[in-house]
């Protein structure tokens, strides 16, 4: 069969990403409508930059979200018509065109493309959200009481960031390392930490109020049980969460290679917001330390913090992408970006298009979050 | 004539900001002149444009303000004429300023003496040579000591007073014609400020320099200029020479600026301040007509809120221009009526004791690669003082002198490492914040300096009370806690709809307002007010003052009152503590220490403080050098590095002793040691002219 022209695979391409665009017109529609409520988010919307970041990442957000509606092909199947082919080769067994051609084994870029957002939208996010908890909940008490713990935490974390990114990675995540206990020792010890800010969290601020406080801390103990059965012994009662032991793995390494940054960042605004008036009058009416830390010093460093989320979360969109292209610790046929930068990279001269899918959907995202920072940024800057 | 031609002409001047809320006018309607070798005095509160007009001067607006009416004239020439290049020429040579920030306006990175030979350098093309040996003249006419050793100096290394001197000197380097001066003294100490003041008084005369200055401080354009504009909401409303506008105001607003702050005449019980009412109108919420009329007792519908009012002059006062449409229908004469007098507070029994106090800080490096190395900063030498029920005892001195130490070592937030603090019969000084019972905590509370730091900007401001409340074990539930909450609101003279308001959504008076209802939830037996009020306007001072003595009165509580301000304290305390480099130098009611003897600390630091009455003579006292460092104390008495007494003392026994604290009347102690002959032999710093 004919393969399709440039017209055609992009009119193709854009309606199979109708379930997008719908989302993206309902959540921006919204939101525009509404943007004088909605505090620093709602601002995002009266900056371009701001509001192209928030357009791409949110385009990759419901494109992860579903991946089966938009994807064509089942992303590990293997055609032998589209193998190698160039954008718009027809699929003869189903007569569906490969919109962006296929691979070295002939399964289709698009699908795995878009599959491939699954992967990094879950684990990027989740990984930087508990190097977070990690970081606050270390870099609060350094930067508040400084001293001896201050140094020692300082050094730790220094320590770990002087190691070099990849051979940390090329030491933890390998499938030596995945047979013994480390990653879930590692990863038993940072998901503890949701748990331990959660409780220090309610229970500084409502211990006076005993009943609010039961409430909270018997969700906290709930939703943190389950989510530890689930992610770090695998043995989740409803079924509902698990993790492979490799991504297991590559969870723990993120988090532990990104939390030391996290803990300085959180640290040195913490040094800065420490001496501000408001924090002597805390203590002035006897509250507890954990009660400043985590409630008159956390919610006025949320500013900078928001922004170093976002950039993180996209650095570790890079680092996933590398641990792919280096084959670490995740199965050969994910369809990852960075697995399948990997992939295609020797088959250029045959097929020029077959490394740009997952390139420009990898460098895409990256731009989104960067760009959403800097939106983010600029608007809490402002008045 | 070219005598009379003025240096500096503005004519209906009008500056606005383009925001994304539109266009935003910071100065409308401005006009005034400035003659050669004459101070011309800006004054107004913070947002009324003073600064702005200065940099309109400057034309250096930034990208969102243009100057979009009137002219300015430099020297007969129309500025906005000028091209780039030609502005650029007369920036910094022709025209210098001077801003509030010592350290912002010198380059940390460079020598002082490359940035001051840069100026002559740059703007007259001299060589090295000359340009270093004008530099040393210079740093010699702006008094600085040593000027061989400042010009090798970085910035750092000098103190803020010697780094505004530099600065004024650099303004000075390339002759100007004009100065601008924007609040210059502000950063710094009273008796600093006294030294800046007397340089720039000479300036017009020995280098024949115009100045516009600028600051909020009408005590000082008293004392430094010839003629003063005053500006409200973006507006000059007052015009004329200094004398005119300080005894024959014509302007609301003027007279209600004199009203509100505590000049010598003023007393609690007697004559209390009278606040300006309401609040400085937002840009864009400026009312039609007099721009103060919401605020002003003279206002009459259908005059005052009419069209834009014009300047003019009052009846029989030529030279002295007005924004007032009813100017000429105002008895000026009209005495003060304070709005209540209330019976002089009789004080009870001792509820703070402090004895032998002395506390010292570690300075160390590194916890764990840190040298051996540890030094001391004796931030509390000797402080003894005692605060009985309902008493105000005010705290003074500069910075440095350990007085902000002395309120954190009675807070728990540090504990002391030598003496006693008892409140009521309980020892409180060795007992940290942590391990403070309730009742304790929730007996001495403070009052912060400043307003914008003092409220969390994360809670709402009915949240952070209900906390307080919370902590001092005031109520049983939320509801009751929150009543409470309301009631305080009321006490402070606050809507109950602040509730729910973030902090960012109130003015600075407001917000020192919460903090005060904070510190006396728990009914307190202390409250501590670290400068309460001087972060704050001058009308608003007033009304935060006010009601901080009514709530203070009302619940007999001790206050100790921490200023730098004499001015202040006079009208407010009871008794008085002057503090300098961690001792107390002098103790006594007010009127003790206001009239003679006097420590000559407090001798020069009554002389140091501008007030804004014609009418009262001072004695100029000042002071050379700067507060030495805490961490590094002179021996024998710490005053005597800067003391102009010291020649009295025979064969320099203050450079060797510590002074012993003598009585010198009921209660009246001075630390030092001069004769008794001499001590009498002193002279009041203040008298009011007959």
């Amino acid at each position: 069969m004919e393969p399709l022209g440039f017209l055609d695979i992009w009119a193709g391409v854009i309606g199979r990403f109708w379930p997008v665009w719908l989302g993206l017109a309902l959540i921006m529609g919204s939101s525009a409508v509404f943007k004088r409520r909605l505090g620093l988010y709602g601002r995002l919307y009266d900056s371009n930059v701001g509001m192209i970041g928030l357009g791409i990442v949110l385009f990759w957000v419901l494109t992860a979200l579903f991946p089966e509606i938009i994807a064509t092909f089942d992303p590990i199947e293997q055609f032998a018509a589209i193998k190698r082919k160039p954008p718009g080769t027809i699929e003869t067994s189903t007569g569906i065109p490969a919109y962006f051609g296929g691979d070295n084994l002939g399964r289709d870029l698009f699908s795995r493309m878009v599959h491939g957002a699954q992967f990094v939208l879950t684990v990027a996010p989740a990984a930087t959200l508990v190097a977070y908890m990690v970081g606050i909940s270390l870099g609060l008490p350094a930067g508040y009481f400084g001293g001896a713990m201050d140094a020692v935490l300082t050094f730790i974390a220094n320590l770990v960031l002087a190691f070099p990114v990849i051979l940390l990675f090329y030491l933890l995540v390998t499938p030596g390392v995945r047979e013994t206990a480390i990653p879930n020792v590692m990863s038993g010890i940072f998901f503890a930490f949701p748990i331990f800010f959660f409780t220090v969290l309610f229970y500084s601020r409502y211990a006076t109020r005993p009943r609010v406080l039961a409430v909270q801390l018997a969700a906290t103990a709930a939703i943190g049980a389950w989510l530890y059965a689930g992610l770090v012994f695998d043995s989740d009662p409803f079924g509902l969460i698990r993790l492979e032991p490799n991504e297991l793995n590559i969870f723990a390494a993120v988090v532990f290679a990104s939390s030391p940054g996290v803990f300085r960042i959180v640290r040195g605004l913490t040094m800065d917001i420490k001496t501000r008036d408001y924090v002597a009058a805390a203590q002035t009416r006897g509250e507890r330390a954990w009660y400043i830390m985590l409630w008159e010093i956390l919610p006025n460093a949320r500013g900078p913090l928001i922004v170093d989320l976002c950039l993180r979360i996209g650095y570790t969109t890079i680092l996933l992408g590398t641990l792919g292209f280096f084959g670490l610790g995740l199965a050969p046929e994910s369809p990852d970006w960075g697995s399948m930068i990997n992939q295609t990279r020797g088959f250029i001269r045959i097929a020029p298009t077959i490394v740009l899918p997952q390139t420009i959907a990898l460098a895409m995202l990256v731009l989104g979050l960067n760009l959403l920072a800097d939106g983010l940024r600029e608007q809490s800057l402002r008045d | 004539m070219a005598m009379t031609e003025p240096i500096l002409d503005i004519e209906n001047l009008s500056i606005s900001f383009f925001t994304r809320a539109g266009e935003i006018p910071a100065v409308m309607d401005f006009s005034c002149t400035v003659m050669p070798g004459e101070a011309m005095g800006l004054v107004g509160e913070s947002g009324c444009g003073k600064s702005t007009v200065a940099l309109g001067i400057m034309r250096d607006l930034g990208r969102n303000g243009r100057i979009v009416g009137g002219t300015i004239r430099f020297r007969g020439r129309d500025m906005s004429e000028m091209s780039e290049a030609e502005l650029r020429q007369i920036r910094g040579s022709a025209i210098s300023m001077v801003y509030q920030e010592p350290m912002a306006s010198l380059n940390p990175a460079m020598r002082v003496g490359q940035q001051l030979m840069e100026v002559p350098i740059i703007h007259e093309g001299i060589d090295v040579g000359s340009a270093r040996a004008r530099a040393l003249e210079m740093l010699e006419s702006v008094r600085l000591p040593d000027p061989q050793r400042v010009m090798d100096a970085y910035p750092h290394q000098l103190s803020g007073g010697q780094q505004q001197r530099i600065v004024i000197a650099m303004a000075l380097l390339s002759n100007p014609a004009l100065l601008l001066m924007d609040e210059p003294t502000t950063a710094l100490d009273v008796t600093v400020e006294a030294g800046i003041v007397e340089l720039v008084k000479d300036l017009g005369k020995s280098f024949g320099t115009s100045m516009l200055f600028i600051s909020h401080n009408l005590g000082l354009i008293l004392e430094t200029c010839d003629r003063i504009t005053v500006m409200y909401s973006g507006e000059a409303v007052e015009t004329g020479t200094v004398g005119d506008i300080f005894d024959d105001m014509r302007h609301p607003y003027t007279q209600g600026l004199f009203r509100s702050i505590p000049l010598p005449s003023a007393d609690k019980t007697a004559r209390p301040l009278i606040a300006i009412p309401g609040q400085l109108p937002l840009p864009h919420e400026r009312p039609p007509g007099c721009n103060f009329g919401p605020r002003c007792a003279h206002f009459e519908s259908g005059l005052c809120d009419q069209g834009k009012l014009p300047m003019r002059t009052p009846r029989g006062l030529d030279g002295h221009e007005t924004r007032c449409a009813r100017t000429d229908d105002i008895d000026w004469s009209a005495a003060l009526v304070g709005e209540h007098t209330g019976e002089p507070i009789a004080p009870g029994e001792t509820v703070l004791q402090v004895e032998k106090l002395k506390k010292y800080y570690r300075v160390a490096a590194n916890e764990i690669f840190g040298g051996t190395e540890t030094r001391s900063v004796k931030a509390n030498e000797d402080v003894s003082l005692e605060a009985r029920e309902a008493e105000t005892v005010a705290i003074v001195g500069e910075s440095g002198c350990g007085k902000s130490t002395l309120a954190r070592v009675l807070l728990g937030l540090e504990t002391l490492t030598d003496g006693k603090v008892l409140l009521g019969n309980r020892e409180i000084g060795t007992v940290e914040i942590g391990q403070r019972d309730t009742e304790t905590v929730s007996s001495i509370q403070m009052v912060f300096q400043n307003p914008f730091d003092t409220l969390n900007p994360s809670h709402t401001v009915g949240g952070q009370i209900v906390r307080s409340l919370e902590k001092f074990g005031v109520g049983t539930s939320q509801a009751e806690r929150r009543q409470v909450m309301l009631e305080l609101l009321d006490l402070v003279k606050l809507p109950r709809e602040f509730e729910r308001r973030m902090p960012r959504q109130l003015s600075g008076g407001q917000k020192q307002r919460i903090g005060i209802a904070r510190a006396f939830a728990g009914r307190p037996k202390l409250v501590v007010a670290d400068e309460p009020v001087s972060a704050l306007d001058v009308s608003v001072q007033a009304a935060v003052t006010e009601l901080l003595v009514d709530i203070q009165r009302s619940s007999r509580t001790t206050m100790l009152f921490i200023s730098h301000d004499l001015s202040i304290v006079r009208y407010l305390s009871d008794r008085i503590v002057v503090m300098y480099l961690g001792h107390v130098v002098e103790q006594g009611t007010t009127e003790q220490v206001f009239a003679p003897p006097y420590h000559p600390y407090t001798e020069a630091l009554l002389s140091a403080v501008p007030i804004a009455d014609t009418s009262v003579l001072k004695k100029r006292i000042v002071l050379e050098g700067d507060i030495p460092s805490a961490m590094n104390p002179p021996p024998g008495c710490p005053f005597q590095t800067r003391c102009p007494r010291k020649h009295l003392v025979a064969d320099g026994r203050c450079e060797r002793e510590m002074p012993p604290l003598r009585t010198v009347g009921d209660g009246h102690i001075i630390k030092c040691h001069l004769a008794d002959e001499h001590l009498e032999a002193m002279e009041p710093v203040i008298s009011l002219a007959s």
